[in-house]
C-alpha cells in the first residue's frame, strides 16, 4: 500500500506546486489523477519516485518512507516503480533495444552495463518485453524512427523490464490520438490485472470512466475530490476544471 | 496625429542623410580607385599568370656536348647528316672555305642559356669561336668564321661543339611539389593537433559552462558565469593576433601556430560543446534515473548518446576550419604551409607559391568535402 501523508512541494521559484495532498493507493489499484495542466500532478507523481524531492510530508510504500531513503535505498525503491511519460522519454539516438534494457539497468551488472554489455538472459527479457507491446521487431531501430504510438510502447516496454510493482504514467496518452490511446491504456490495464499497482494522470473523462478503479483530482495542488469515476458528476466537474469547462470527448475528436 | 508623422518623416531624413554621410566616409577612408583595376592590369596579369602555373613537375638534367663535323675547305671531309631531332646543331652551308662565314644554328637546346661555340681541332685542341644566347624555344642563330686553323688535317675535319643540359629519365615531383606536401601535411597534423588538444580541454569546461548543469545555486551559477565569459572573451581574440603573440614569444613555426589555434578553439568549442549539452533532452535523463539506475549510468545511457554526435561533428567542423586558419596563421609566422607561401610571396618567386596556394584549394576543398560528409551521417 501507497500512503501519501501531507505533501507540500514548492519550488525555488515560489511556485506551491502541491499543498499538503494526502490519500492512500490499495495495491491492485488503477488510480487516475485529474485535473488542469498546472494542477500539480506531474509533481505529484514524480514526488513519489522522488524524480522531485518535496518539501513536506512522507511517502510510505509497504512502511518504507520513500522521502527519507538514502541514495542506494532510493535506487531500490525506484527500479521497482516503472514510469511512463508524455514525450515518452526515450534517447532519440539510441536504439529501440537500448532504450528497453535501460530499464534493465537497477538490476544489471554494473560493471558490464556501463559498457555496453548485457547478457543473453537480459537480452531475451528485453525481446520479449517488446514482443509484449507488440513491436519486436522493431528492436534494431532508432528510437526516433518509430511513430508517436510506438515510441510510448517502447516507453511501457522499458518499464516492464523493471518488473514493477507500481508503475507511474504521467499523461500516457496526452501526445497520442485516441485510437493509440486505448492502446497504450490497455496494455497498462493488463499490466494492473496481472497485479501491478498504477498511478496515472489523465486528461479525457471518458478515458477515467473507462480505466479508472479510483479518481483524485487536483486543483492549484489541493485535492478536491477523491472517489470512483461515476461520482463525477456535472457539479464536480466544474468544480475540478473551472466554471468555463466543457467535457470533451476523447472518441469525439 | 500629424506632427509626430512630420516628425517621424523628418526622423527619417536626418537618419537616411547620416548614413549617406558614413557611407561618403568609408568610401573615401578605403581610398576607392576603380580606374586603377584597368591602369594596373599588367601587374596583376603577371602574377596571376605565374601563379596559375604552379611549380609541379621537373626533369632529371644532365651536361652534354652536342657537336657536328665541320669540312674546311668545302671537299676536305664528307658533309655530316644532320639529325632532324633532339640537341642538335645544324650549319648552313654544311662546309665552308677559308676566311669565309657561314650560320650556325641550334635547336631544342636549353632555354634562355648562354651558349659557348668550341672548335675542337682534328688534334683534340679546343679553340672558343663565338658565344651567344638561346631563345626561350631553345635556339639560336650565329654566324662564325671559318678561320684556316680549324682546316680538316688528313680527311679529318674540326668539330663545333656547344655544351647543353639535356632532360633525362621522366618526370618527377619538383622540389616545390615536395616542400608544398611537405608543408601541407605539418599544417594539418598541426590543425589535428590543436584540435585534439582543445578538445580535451574543452569538453570538461564545457559542463561547466551549461547552463541546464551549473544554474543551481549560488556556487554553480558564478562558475557558469566564469566558464561562459571566458568563452565568450577568448573567442573574441582573432586567431591571427593570437599567432602574432605565440609567434614573438615563442619564435617562428609550427609550434606558436598550432598553441595560437589551440587557444582559439578551446573557446569556440568551450561554447558550441556547451550549448550541445544545454539543448540535451532531460525527459530521457528523467526516464533513466526513474528506472533506479547508478548516476554514472544515467549519464552513459541518456546524456552521453545525446552529446556525443554533436560532439564529433564540432570536432571534425573544427578540424576543418583550423586547417584553413593555419594556412593564414603561418602568414604570421605559425609555420606550415602559411609560412612557406610567405615567403615565396615575399622573394617574387609566384610559381612556387602558385603550388602551395593549388595544394591550399585541394586540401581545404576535401577537408570541407569530408567533414560535411562524416557530419551529415552523425546526426
Amino acid at each position: 500500500m501507497l500512503r501519501i501523508q501531507n505533501l507540500s512541494k514548492t519550488y525555488p521559484s515560489g511556485t506551491q506546486a502541491l499543498k499538503n495532498v494526502s490519500f492512500d493507493v490499495q495495491d491492485g489499484e488503477f488510480m487516475v489523477v485529474i485535473g488542469l495542466s498546472g494542477s500539480g500532478k506531474s509533481t505529484l507523481l514524480r514526488c513519489i519516485n522522488r524524480l522531485i524531492d518535496p518539501t513536506e510530508g512522507k511517502i510510505l510504500w509497504d512502511d518504507v518512507d520513500i522521502t527519507a531513503a538514502p541514495p542506494a535505498e532510493l535506487r531500490q525503491i525506484r527500479r521497482k516503480i516503472g514510469m511512463v511519460f508524455q514525450q515518452f522519454n526515450l534517447v532519440k539516438r539510441s536504439s529501440v533495444m537500448t532504450n528497453v534494457l535501460s530499464g534493465r539497468l537497477g538490476y544489471a551488472n554494473p560493471w558490464m552495463s556501463l559498457i555496453g554489455l548485457w547478457s543473453a538472459d537480459e537480452k531475451k527479457r528485453a525481446i520479449d518485453a517488446l514482443d509484449r507491446v507488440g513491436i519486436a521487431d522493431k528492436a534494431g531501430e532508432r528510437a526516433d524512427a518509430l511513430s508517436g504510438g510506438q515510441q510510448q510502447r517502447v516507453g511501457v516496454a522499458r518499464a516492464l523490464m523493471q518488473e514493477p510493482k507500481l508503475i507511474l504514467a504521467d499523461e500516457p496518452v496526452a501526445s497520442l490520438d485516441p485510437v493509440l490511446s486505448h492502446s497504450i491504456l490497455q496494455y497498462l490495464e493488463q499490466l494492473n490485472k496481472e497485479g501491478i499497482t498504477v498511478i496515472c494522470s489523465l486528461h479525457f473523462l471518458d478515458l477515467v470512466h473507462r480505466y479508472a478503479t479510483r479518481v483524485v483530482a487536483l486543483k492549484d495542488g489541493v485535492i478536491v475530490f477523491e472517489g470512483s469515476a461515476q461520482e463525477i458528476d456535472r457539479a464536480k466537474f466544474k468544480e475540478i476544471y473551472g466554471e468555463e469547462a466543457q467535457e470533451v470527448r476523447a472518441a469525439s475528436l | 496625429m500629424r506632427r509626430p508623422t512630420v516628425l517621424r518623416i523628418t526622423l527619417n531624413i536626418l537618419l537616411l542623410a547620416l548614413l549617406a554621410v558614413v557611407l561618403g566616409v568609408s568610401w573615401n577612408v578605403t581610398e576607392i580607385d576603380f580606374p586603377g583595376l584597368i591602369s594596373n592590369l599588367p601587374n596583376g596579369e603577371k602574377i596571376i599568370k605565374e601563379v596559375l602555373s604552379p611549380d609541379l613537375f621537373t626533369r632529371d638534367f644532365e651536361t652534354a656536348t652536342i657537336e657536328i663535323p665541320f669540312a674546311i675547305p668545302c671537299g676536305s671531309a664528307p658533309d655530316p647528316i644532320p639529325p632532324s631531332s633532339g640537341p642538335r646543331l645544324i650549319a648552313t652551308p654544311a662546309c665552308a672555305d677559308e676566311k669565309t662565314s657561314f650560320t650556325l644554328e641550334g635547336f631544342d637546346l636549353s632555354p634562355n642559356a648562354e651558349i659557348v661555340i668550341r672548335w675542337q681541332f682534328p688534334d683534340g685542341r679546343i679553340l672558343t669561336a663565338t658565344r651567344t644566347t638561346t631563345d626561350a624555344d631553345g635556339h639560336f642563330s650565329t654566324s662564325v668564321d671559318a678561320k684556316p686553323i680549324a682546316s680538316a688535317v688528313d680527311g679529318v675535319p674540326s668539330q663545333l661543339q656547344v655544351d647543353t643540359n639535356v632532360s633525362v629519365g621522366n618526370l618527377k615531383t619538383s622540389q616545390a611539389l615536395q616542400d608544398v606536401t611537405r608543408e601541407m601535411f605539418v599544417t594539418i597534423f598541426m590543425a589535428l593537433l590543436s584540435t585534439t588538444i582543445a578538445t580535451i580541454i574543452a569538453a570538461p569546461l564545457s559542463f561547466l559552462a551549461a547552463s541546464n548543469i551549473m544554474r543551481r545555486g549560488v556556487v554553480g551559477t558564478t562558475i557558469y558565469y566564469i566558464f561562459r565569459s571566458f568563452f565568450n572573451l577568448m573567442r573574441s581574440y582573432d586567431p591571427l593576433v593570437m599567432a602574432t603573440v605565440f609567434a614573438f614569444w615563442l619564435g617562428y613555426g609550427p609550434f606558436a601556430g598550432m598553441l595560437a589555434l589551440t587557444v582559439v578553439t578551446i573557446a569556440s568549442l568551450g561554447k558550441l560543446f556547451s550549448e550541445a549539452i544545454e539543448s540535451i533532452d532531460a525527459g530521457s535523463i528523467e526516464a533513466v534515473t526513474a528506472t533506479g539506475a547508478p548516476r554514472l549510468h544515467t549519464v552513459v545511457y541518456s546524456v552521453i548518446p545525446q552529446i556525443v554526435p554533436d560532439f564529433i561533428s564540432f570536432i571534425i567542423y573544427h578540424w576543418d576550419i583550423n586547417v584553413r586558419i593555419s594556412t593564414i596563421i603561418g602568414y604570421v609566422g605559425g609555420g606550415g604551409i602559411g609560412y612557406y607561401l610567405s615567403q615565396r610571396i615575399n622573394t617574387f618567386a609566384y610559381h612556387q607559391a602558385g603550388t602551395a596556394i593549388l595544394a591550399i584549394v585541394i586540401v581545404v576543398w576535401a577537408m570541407d568535402f569530408l567533414s560535411a560528409e562524416i557530419r551529415k551521417r552523425l546526426t
